[in-house]
Order: structure tokens, then sequence, then C-alpha cells
């Protein structure tokens, strides 16, 4: 028996182990392998911390007063508090709310409407936007040549002090991709190491049945594009997944958005349209808009009495991980950036 | 177990052998970028089209990938996964060389104007696919196949700019062109690429601005695709 059980955590241990792309990044139990090629892009604890001093230094913009940290920000899950749409450099808003930055590594496209095919890709967008931090990417080079700390930190991280497109690219990459969440209540319960309220059990029954079709459990999105049903903003005349591809079956989807620390990630949605998650069941439950590419799972009605609406909230804030909020490895990097 | 080794160490030494072999020799292949029967120059240069309009260039760039030489129709030599970036400003990059066995015999080399798809979704990469190289959309991601910008009168817009930033990857809009230009001087191989031809091909008036993926974009790297010959001597 004791040897059947020592063969068996044997087993367990060797398993776990395999499913560890390094020590660095780890794919929690009962999850999908991720999708980013790590291959192609080796963690290191070095790498890491040139990424995250790069993310969090506005050096990255035109005029030095934006970082990637101003528009997501640790302590909302990576999003932008307080904004509806993005606010950049010089005050200029931008057309799209900021999304949460929470298990990039399982995402294959990025963007609200995919326009982003690859994670290394990213960066490019917001340093170069003129909304954003309006700056390009040879002037950014050139500025991170002449610092005082970049230098060093690119050859620590490559063994070659000469910065490279690809070299900045890559280490903000592997910041973003040890952003793991995955330590709220929800999968402490999942582990069996914690268990529901009543209000939250029966919040996750009818999470399971009204919109886990979308937001699929473990990552709480499917990383398809649909329309849930929001009427477009004559102003912003945002088509989402349409401006991609251009195909009109394409018309007003987005990127089903995880779920995970959705109490510290308002204003909801694309464009920001609501502050309160009471407001985004009431959409669900009140106000879908039919259209010709409204998705399947919503043809249905979702009906719920105010009281489900409550439960399904309750069930949302297990989502909250706030081992992932406060991580310390996560946040502002005092020691890179003021040595 | 031991055998599996034994068969990789062989395989392992036959390839370096066919490395070797390979190394022996070197074919130059350059690139004449020319406007008709000029050599083309940036900036100050007036070329005249055929239909008499004065026209200037002031970027051109085009990626050239997946060399590979041919005779009769069948691929002996080949470099997969190579990229270069062919940019008139830096002189340098208009000649290669390639590491071809001697006395290789063919009569055509085959090539891709353009990044393959696989290669677009890749993420970052380095030398001449480096996105400081400008030539990587930074709004919708993908490798910009060919830019050629210039002016000319019959362009009513700013200053008389044209620009044509062309690429695209994703199916129904892939500007990826593959081509073959039979070849006689196979020492030293040289290709023209005549931007006179692909501007007599369109019409500077109507269609002057295309930046992004899609029919147009399909249109003209198909037209840029025939301007491609071997350098008559
Ligand atoms: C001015 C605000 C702003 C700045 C600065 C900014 N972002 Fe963003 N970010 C946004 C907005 C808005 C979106 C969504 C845009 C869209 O979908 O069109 C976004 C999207 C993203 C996404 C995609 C997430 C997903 O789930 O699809 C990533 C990753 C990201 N940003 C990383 C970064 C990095 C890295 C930096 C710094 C180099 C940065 N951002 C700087 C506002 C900003
Ligand atoms: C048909 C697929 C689908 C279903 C079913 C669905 N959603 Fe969504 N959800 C989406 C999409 C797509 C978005 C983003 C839409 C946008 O911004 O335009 C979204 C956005 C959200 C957001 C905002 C997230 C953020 O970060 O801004 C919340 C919260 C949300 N949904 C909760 C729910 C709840 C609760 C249910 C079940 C009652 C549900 N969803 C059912 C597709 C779906």
């Amino acid at each position: 028996m004791k040897k059947v059980s020592i063969v068996f955590s044997l087993l367990i241990f060797v398993l776990t182990a395999f499913v560890s792309v390094s020590q660095l990044f780890v794919v929690p139990k009962g999850w999908p392998k991720q999708g980013y090629d790590f291959s192609r892009n080796p963690l290191s604890n070095e790498k890491i911390a040139l990424g995250r001093a790069l993310f969090y230094d506005p050096v990255l913009s035109k005029n030095n007063t934006i970082s990637c940290a101003s528009c997501h920000n640790p302590y909302n899950a990576f999003a932008h508090a307080d904004h509806q749409l993005s606010h950049g450099i010089e005050d200029k808003i931008g057309k799209r709310n900021a999304p949460a930055l929470v298990n990039l590594a399982w995402q294959k496209k990025f963007m609200w409407d995919g326009a982003i095919n690859h994670l290394d890709m990213q960066s490019l967008f917001p340093i170069t936007h003129p909304d954003e931090m309006g700056e390009q990417l040879d002037q950014v080079i050139s500025k991170l040549k002449g610092a005082t700390i970049y230098p060093k930190l690119f050859y620590k991280a490559y063994q070659d002090s000469v910065i490279t497109g690809e070299h900045l690219l890559k280490a903000i990459a592997q910041f973003m991709l040890t952003l793991v969440s995955s330590n709220s209540k929800y999968d402490s319960v999942m582990r069996h190491q914690a268990v529901f309220s009543n209000q939250e059990k029966n919040g996750y029954q009818l999470f399971k049945k009204n919109c886990n079709s979308c937001h699929t459990e473990p990552l709480f999105t499917n990383h398809e594009f649909e329309n849930n049903g929001l009427p477009i903003n004559k102003i912003l005349k945002d088509f989402g997944r349409m401006k991609v591809t251009g195909l009109v079956t394409d018309s007003l989807k987005f990127k089903v958005p995880t779920l995970r620390n959705i109490q510290y990630s308002s204003p909801y949605m694309h464009d920001g349209r609501f502050a309160r998650l009471q407001d985004v069941l009431k959409h669900y439950t009140l106000s879908i808009q039919k259209s010709a590419t409204l998705s399947q799972k919503l043809q249905q009605p979702i009906v719920l009495t105010s009281n489900e609406r409550v439960d399904i909230i309750a069930f949302l804030l297990t989502l909250t991980d706030n081992s992932f909020i406060s991580n310390p490895n996560f946040n502002y990097p005092k020691y890179n950036l003021y040595p | 177990m031991k055998s599996g080794i034994a068969v990789f160490v062989v395989f392992f030494s036959m390839n370096t052998c066919v490395l070797f072999a390979q190394t022996t020799s070197n074919t130059t292949l350059n690139f004449n970028p020319k406007f008709g029967n000029a050599d083309l120059q940036l900036n100050d240069a007036v070329y005249t089209t055929k239909i008499n309009d004065s026209i200037w260039i002031d970027v051109f760039k085009c990626y050239v990938s997946n060399i590979a030489l041919l005779q009769n129709g069948k691929v002996v030599w080949q470099k997969k996964n190579s990229f270069h970036l062919i940019n008139i400003a830096n002189q340098q990059s208009l000649q290669l060389m390639l590491q071809t066995p001697a006395a290789l015999a063919f009569d055509a080399i085959q090539l891709n104007v353009g990044i393959d798809s696989t290669t677009n979704v890749a993420g970052a990469m380095g030398g001449d696919l480096d996105p400081t190289n400008g030539m990587y959309w930074t709004w919708q991601s993908g490798y910009i196949n060919i830019k050629l910008e210039g002016r000319s009168n019959k362009c009513l817009t700013r200053n008389n700019a044209f620009t044509f930033h062309l690429g695209g990857y994703q199916f129904p809009y892939n500007a990826l062109q593959k081509i073959t230009i039979p070849i006689q001087q196979i020492k030293k191989i040289n290709l023209v690429i005549d931007i006179q031809k692909f501007i007599s091909s369109i019409d500077l008036t109507t269609q002057n601005q295309i930046m992004s993926p899609g029919k147009s974009a399909m249109f003209l790297s198909n037209q840029f695709s025939t301007i491609f010959s071997e350098l008559k001597q």
C-alpha cells in the first residue's frame, strides 16, 4: 500500500513537472495548455525584470509622461480605473476601454477586435498610437540606449547591450505572460479547499446556465468574438471585429473578455459604458439588442429575478484574486527604476 | 535505446556532411532597382512615366523570402526561412550571398515577395524582420511586404504624395507573391526591379494611398510581382 502511494505521488510529481513550462510559468491544474509558444521566447528572471521595468516606465511615450501602467494599473487588475475610454498622452482620449491584463498566455488574439495577432506585437500599438503614447519605435530605442539603466538591464537579459526592437517587445511580453491569476475563491472551491456560500452557489449554477457558453471556465472566456447585444454607440460607431476582417458577418462582434478580477476592472465593455456589475446584469436580462449578428447563444432571452441577478454578482465576486492584485512581483519595480 | 542514440549520431553527422558540402561555393544575387533603363535613385532624381508625367521616388523597400534555385522546374537548392529586406537607401541590402554547392546547374530563381502567413503570426523577430525596420503595421498586426512612396503631379494629395504600403496575410487578402524568373547568367544572378513598369500599371490620380490589406493591396502586389526580370547584359 505504502509502495503504491509512493509510486502514485512520484507519478503526480512527474505529471505536475510536465505541466510547468518552467518554474517561471506554471499552468494551473485543470487548465488548458497555454497558447503562447515559449520556445520562441523562453522566460528568464532577467528578461521578466526588464519587461517589468519597461512596462512601468514612461520613457516609452513621446513626452515621457505615460507608461503602460498608466492605463493598465496593477490595482485594477491591470485595467484603467475611472476612465470609460483610455486616457493617453496630452489628455487625449482613445476610442476604447483598456482591458484587464490577465492570463494573456492563453489568448491568441488581442484587443477588443483581435487586431493584434501575437502578444509580442501588442506593445507596438500603444507606443506608436497618437492618442496613447505617441512615440516611434526607433525613437524609443535611441532613448533607451541613452538611459542609465537600460543598456545594463538589456545586457543582463540578453548578454547583449545592443537594444533591438525584438528584445524590447519580447521582454515586455515576458512580464505580461507572468500575469497569471488562478487563486480566487472560485479556484479554491474547485480545488476543494473552500466552499461557496449558498448565494454564491446559486449564482454559480445560474452563471453556468446563462453565461458560461461565452465566459467559459476556467479562463472565463471562450476566446471568441461575439455580439452580446449592446446597442451601438452613435458617436464612436465602433463595429468591432468587422474592421479587422472586413466581413459584415463580424459586425458588432467583440472579444469575449475574461471575468476574472471583474470586481476591480470597472468600467465594463469595450467602451466602458457600464460602471457597475448591476448595470451589466440589467443589460443581459432587459436590453439585449436584436441584430443580424447577435450571438446564437443570446437568441433566447435571459430571464433572472432581481435576487438571481444579485446571486450571479455574488458569484462573480468569487473571481477576485487578491494574491494577484497585491502580488509584489507585479507592481512598480522601484529597485530598477530608482536603483 | 542505445541503437536510438547511434541512429541519431549517424543521422546528425550525415546532416553536417551535407552542410559542409553545401558551403563550398557562393552565388551572388544582386537586385537592381531601376526606373526604365535608369538606376533608381531616391528623392531628387526625377523620372518620366510612359505617359509623360514627372515622378519622384522617396522610399522603396520590399521583403524577399524563401529563395530557391530551379533546374527544369525542380528545386535544386533552397534557403528556407530566409528573409531579406531590400532597401534602396541601404546599398548593402541589394546584394545577397547564396551558399550553393560548387557547379550547381540551374535555369531559374524562385522567390517570395513578402512574408508568409506563418511568419506573420510568430511574434517578434530580429534582424531584417525587426519591427524597427518600419515594415510592420502597428495598429493591426502584419508585415508590410512592399513600401513604395513618392510624388507625382498626378496625385491631388498633400505634397502630391503617393504611398503604397502593401501587405496582408489573412485569407482572402494574402498578398504574398511567389515568382519564378528564368536565369541565364548563373555565376552572378542579376535581377532588375523596374518601378516604371509598376507605376505604368496604375492610375495615380485615382489610386495613390493604399496602406492596409484588402482588394487594392492584392491587385497592386500582383502588379508588383511582374516587374522582376534578369538584367540584360
Ligand atoms: C492610453 C492608454 C493605454 C496605454 C498607455 C497602453 N494601453 Fe494597452 N490597451 C489600451 C486600450 C484602450 C486597449 C484596448 C484597445 C482596443 O481593443 O482597441 C489596450 C489593450 C491592450 C492589450 C490587449 C489585451 C487583451 O486582452 O486583448 C494588451 C496586452 C496591452 N494593452 C498591453 C499594453 C502595453 C504592454 C502597454 C505599454 C507598452 C500598453 N498596453 C499601453 C490602453 C492603453
Ligand atoms: C454570447 C456570448 C456571451 C454571453 C452568453 C454572455 N456574455 Fe458577457 N460578454 C460577452 C462579450 C462579447 C462581451 C464584451 C462586449 C463588448 O465590450 O462589446 C462581454 C462582456 C461582459 C462583461 C464586461 C467585462 C469587461 O471586462 O468589460 C461582463 C461583466 C459580462 N460580460 C458578464 C456576463 C454575464 C454575467 C453573463 C450571463 C448573464 C454573460 N456575460 C453572458 C459575451 C457574452
